[in-house]
């Protein structure tokens, strides 16, 4: 077969190159003498006889190149001549290679990264068996956008929503783990179908049976893998042996697969590590048993989850879902909240907060990347104008234009690669930091590798680098080419005049898209610092915070869990450094707050709504650790205790809700909406708290104490968060380890867990705005900076080629202001014309940022004049030390070297 | 793949047939590039003296297409030389070229028989 003759021969021309060409040498030199000793046989002398063979053999090295070029696999040859030639020019000049290489190494390490992430985050699939027909299902009404189900929905929509292959109900808690050094972890709480409506394969045992998925069931539990190898050891027969969990004696069924993860903990950037079934009925949950809905309804306090039915689609289900609240409507369902029903995608849920970040910032790494392709475009272009002669030369050696492009295109593929490399390290460098440092509220961000896809993507992004950095040097090669510069005097020319136009146009364009960077990063630093000064109604500086739960094994009754945080407090408000303690159910913007039906005396609701209170409960010393404002009457007091009468206090929102004109303070309110429960009387008010986010509607609130709502409605709580204050503003994480010991001192069964700042909780509140706000900060400081060294590019460049102009004026009596002045307009035209494109496409722009923004319009005049002023002042300085050298232009100097 | 090459159309079909001569000459025996030159030159009355050189990038092109094989043997005056041989690849080609030639001088010798006749 010839192929194979063709690649063998390839393949030895690569291999054997030195050999054959010895061989070629000794057998031309065979057939040379003996030719040559065939004219001697026939009388001529030795010398006549050589000259004859070598003419009638024709040229020796022309023979030798045509059969070399023969071998085969010269292509790959003359691309390696290229290449060694492109590397000899590029270390000739070490200075512009490695500007080249950096900057390119910046624009494609930084997309690369960015790109690694947003693959991760919205492109790679959930891990759930067929994710894109997973949807949540929530609830909502007004002021409520998106609320959890009720048992009674669960039923009706399980029922009646024919769109829904199955759907369940599940929610998150925690769980201690007994035994040596107890650990809190967190829990699911599963109905028996969640797992296999997320099609999850378990690694061994099995998922819940409906049988055990009841009230009083019996006391079964899946493992995380990552407890099971954690707490167990990966013991092998771990499925069917009893564990201690919170003081219960609980039987294992199963091991979920390594890396699962429920949808919550995407949301929550903490894994799952125990579940249990939820073991919930109709009559467990006081809701109608069956399809049946109660006109007022009842708790909502389940996330809901459906698989849609194969060829069914979200907005089928929603269809149905608002067709069946229509007549739900009809009949008086939740009627006058503007009840409604819905399904996201399961997809949207998890990472719907987070997509709109990743795009903006996947854009604004899109405009560095092409900032850094103009600025290398630009040095290219700058050396060209250095080469100018050497192509010259070349062109007039009958370099062809295919072959000078081959040169050319070879070198910024060259840097490409280079870049290229250099960019990837950079890129692993960044996804370690990110992964280390991800922002808290940002799910899935840990989970960025760089896998091959990224390394693709690095490629593709490399060789479009190439073709965007090479082309403008190019056309300009080839224009050389034509005009054949030899004759060009080598100054002034007009064809150097077009080049410069060329590279001023580069740097317009540099500087505008900066201008959108810089206008982007601006509207997210204003946001941020927007939703810094919210007010959310409480302190966060130097506040530390640990959940801390007291099982009902070691703590059976409401006075015995009293006693313990009363003695916790008093033992950590006497160590030194400490100001205040207290404790509390729910920290503000840690997690969402339910509310409670409540009865107010003198209030009425509209009818068919109730008067619900989002609750909370707290110790004493809570109201002063986290510095709420007190309105009216007073705080709790430690003898605000289970014998007291039971003391209230109210949110603002819950004053003038339910008690519109009236005096709140000495108002009685009851939790739960029926007779048995006892009274609590107001005693005080305080300002809002922001609970569930910083922006957004507050809800009517109300506190009562850890004691005395044991009392009344009787629910103990078992796990609160210790908040602690520091003295004088001093570092709270100094505190970690003397609060933890005066824990274990008092029990060393108590697990503690969640450890963090009341800053760390308000930073994850707005990790999303605040990430894009940094990254869009970063990229806008490169592109300003990348901006800076076209402008001092440019201008050093005019200032060079105009050096002969400058020193005659110089000599018929220009000061040097005037030249400076000359030199300077000639950068900052450029820079001019570039804000001005870039101020009105980052008025079209931003816009896209519209929803991440707060306080602050996509157009905002004040952060558009201080992008103006920023940018303009770098040119400005960018200009100034080239054009300094026009103004101290020597004319006797320049007129010399004619 | 081969290069274009440098010869120009012209040249082409003179080295066509310059292989085909080659192969042939190989076909009787074993010979290194200087005596397949002479011989080359003997038969063809020196059609193929203008230029030796261009034996060699030929040679090494029917090398690549695996037509010929070459090794390196002492020649009669007792000095190392490199000998062609042909392979039976290269024995189907001839045969081939042959066919194709005798096709190709036959539909010529038509065309300039009629041409002439009809004058």
């Amino acid at each position: 077969m010839a192929w194979y003759h063709e690649i063998a021969s390839g393949l030895a021309a690569l291999v054997g190159r030195r050999r054959q060409d010895a061989e070629m040498d000794e057998e031309m030199r065979f057939h040379l003498d003996m030719e040559a000793r065939r004219h001697m046989n026939e009388g001529m002398s030795e010398r006549e006889a050589r000259r004859a063979a070598r003419r009638e053999f024709g040229g020796v090295e022309r023979h030798k190149d045509d059969t070399r070029d023969e071998r085969g696999a010269s292509t790959f040859f003359d691309a390696l001549g290229d290449v060694r030639f492109a590397l000899r020019s590029l270390r000739h000049r070490p200075g512009l290679t490695a500007a080249a290489t950096i900057t390119l190494a910046i624009g494609i390490g930084a997309t690369s990264t960015v790109f690694g992430v947003v693959k991760h985050a919205l492109l790679t699939p959930l891990p759930y068996s067929q994710p894109g027909q997973l949807v949540g299902v929530w609830s909502a009404w007004k002021g409520f956008e998106r609320t959890w189900l009720s048992y009674d929905e669960w039923e009706g929509w399980k029922a009646r929503v024919h769109a829904f292959a199955d759907i369940g109900l599940y929610t998150d808690a925690s769980a201690t783990i007994d035994g040596a050094t107890p650990e809190r972890v967190r829990s699911g709480l599963v109905q028996a179908n969640v797992f296999p409506i997320l099609g999850v394969r378990l690694d061994r045992g099995r998922t819940f049976t409906a049988e055990e998925d009841r009230p009083n069931g019996p006391r079964v539990t899946v493992l995380s893998y990552e407890l099971w190898q954690r707490r167990f050891n990966g013991d092998p027969s771990i499925v069917g042996k009893r564990i201690q969990v919170s003081g219960a004696d609980m039987s294992v069924v199963g091991v979920t697969p390594a890396g699962f993860q429920m949808p919550l903990d995407y949301t929550a950037g903490e894994h799952t590590d125990i579940y249990f079934p939820l073991a919930t009925d109709a009559a467990n949950e006081g809701a109608l048993p069956g399809p049946e809905f109660p006109k007022g309804g009842s708790n909502h306090g389940y996330y809901g989850i459906a698989r849609l039915a194969p060829g069914s689609t979200a907005a089928a289900a929603n269809r149905q879902l608002h067709d069946i609240v229509a007549e739900l409507e009809k009949f008086g369902y939740m009627a006058n909240v503007g009840f409604h029903a819905y399904v996201i995608p399961m997809d949207e849920q998890v990472m719907g907060r987070v997509r709109p970040v990743l795009l903006v910032v996947f854009g604004a790494v899109v405009l560095v990347l092409l900032i850094s392709c103009a600025n290398v475009a630009g040095l290219l272009l700058v050396r060209g104008e250095a080469r100018r002669r050497e192509l010259a030369v070349r062109v007039a050696l009958g370099a062809g234009t295919k072959r000078l492009a081959r040169l050319l295109v070879t070198e910024s593929a060259l840097l490409a690669v280079f870049g290229g490399a250099m960019g990837l390290g950079l890129a692993s460098i960044t996804v370690r930091l990110l992964r280390s440092n991800a922002p808290a509220g940002l799910p899935r961000l840990t989970e960025t590798s760089i896998d091959w896809v990224v390394l693709l993507f690095a490629l593709v992004v490399s060789i479009v680098t190439a073709l965007l950095t090479g082309i403008l040097p190019l056309a300009n090669a080839t224009q050389l080419a034509l005009s054949g510069e030899l004759r060009e005097g080598g100054r002034g020319s007009t064809a150097g005049r077009a080049r410069l136009r060329w590279r001023q146009a580069l740097v317009a364009i540099e500087v505008a898209l900066a201008v959108v960077l810089v206008a982007g990063a601006g509207l997210m630093i204003r946001t941020v610092r927007n939703l810094l000064n919210v007010d959310p109604g409480f302190r966060s500086e130097g506040v530390l915070t640990m959940r801390i739960s007291t099982p009902s094994v070691f703590y059976p009754d409401s006075v015995r869990v009293a006693a313990f945080w009363d003695d916790l407090q008093r033992r950590v408000a006497a160590l030194p450094g400490v100001k205040h303690v207290g404790g509390v159910r729910l920290l503000p913007l840690a997690s969402e707050m339910g509310d409670w039906g409540l009865r107010v005396e003198g209030y009425t609701p509209p009818p068919n709504q109730g008067t619900p209170g989002d609750w909370q409960v707290v110790t004493p010393g809570y109201f002063e650790t986290l510095g709420l404002t007190l309105r009216q009457g007073r705080t709790f007091t430690t003898s605000d205790d289970m014998r007291a009468p039971l003391a209230m206090i109210v949110n603002r929102t819950f004053e003038q809700q339910y008690f519109a004109g009236r005096r709140a303070l000495g108002g009685r309110v009851r939790i739960g909406g029926s007779d048995s429960t006892k009274w609590y009387t107001i005693v005080g008010v305080v300002d809002d708290v922001r609970h569930n986010a910083l922006i957004g509607t507050v809800k009517p609130q109300f506190y009562a104490t850890l004691a005395q709502f044991a009392v009344a409605p009787g629910n103990t709580r078992r796990t609160m968060s210790l908040v602690v204050k520091t003295d004088g503003g001093g570092d709270p994480k100094k505190l970690i380890s003397s609060v933890r010991a005066q824990v274990r001192a008092i029990d060393p069964r108590l697990p503690v867990s969640e450890v963090r700042t009341m800053r760390d909780i308000v930073d994850a509140a707005i990790g999303g705005q605040r990430f894009a706000a940094e990254t869009l900060g970063v990229f806008g400081f490169v592109a300003l900076l990348l901006s800076a060294i076209g402008i001092f590019g440019i201008v050093s460049q005019v200032v060079a080629s105009r050096l002969h102009e400058l020193g005659i004026r110089a000599a018929l009596g220009a000061t040097p202001m005037d030249l400076m002045t000359m030199a300077l307009g000639s950068g900052l035209r450029q820079a001019m014309i570039g804000l001005a494109i870039g101020v009105v496409a980052a008025l079209m722009l931003t816009r896209v940022l519209h929803s991440l923004l707060h306080g602050v319009t996509p157009t905002d005049p004040l952060t558009f004049i201080a992008v103006v002023v920023v940018t303009g002042l770098v040119a400005v300085v960018a200009s100034v030390a080239p054009a300094g050298r026009a103004a101290r232009v020597d004319p006797n100097a320049v007129l010399r070297v004619e | 793949m081969p290069t274009e090459s440098r010869l120009g159309p012209r040249a082409e079909v003179v080295r066509g047939t310059l292989e085909m001569l080659a192969l042939k000459l190989l076909g009787e025996e074993p010979m290194h590039g200087w005596g397949l030159s002479l011989r080359l030159r003997e038969i063809s009355r020196d059609v193929f003296d203008v230029n030796q050189g261009s034996l060699y990038p030929a040679l090494q092109a029917m090398l690549r297409r695996g037509w010929i094989r070459a090794e390196w043997r002492m020649s009669e005056n007792n000095r190392k030389a490199r000998y062609y041989r042909i392979t039976t690849e290269g024995r189907k080609q001839l045969d081939a070229e042959i066919e194709e030639w005798n096709r190709t001088s036959a539909a010529v010798n038509r065309v300039l028989r009629y041409a002439f006749s009809g004058a």
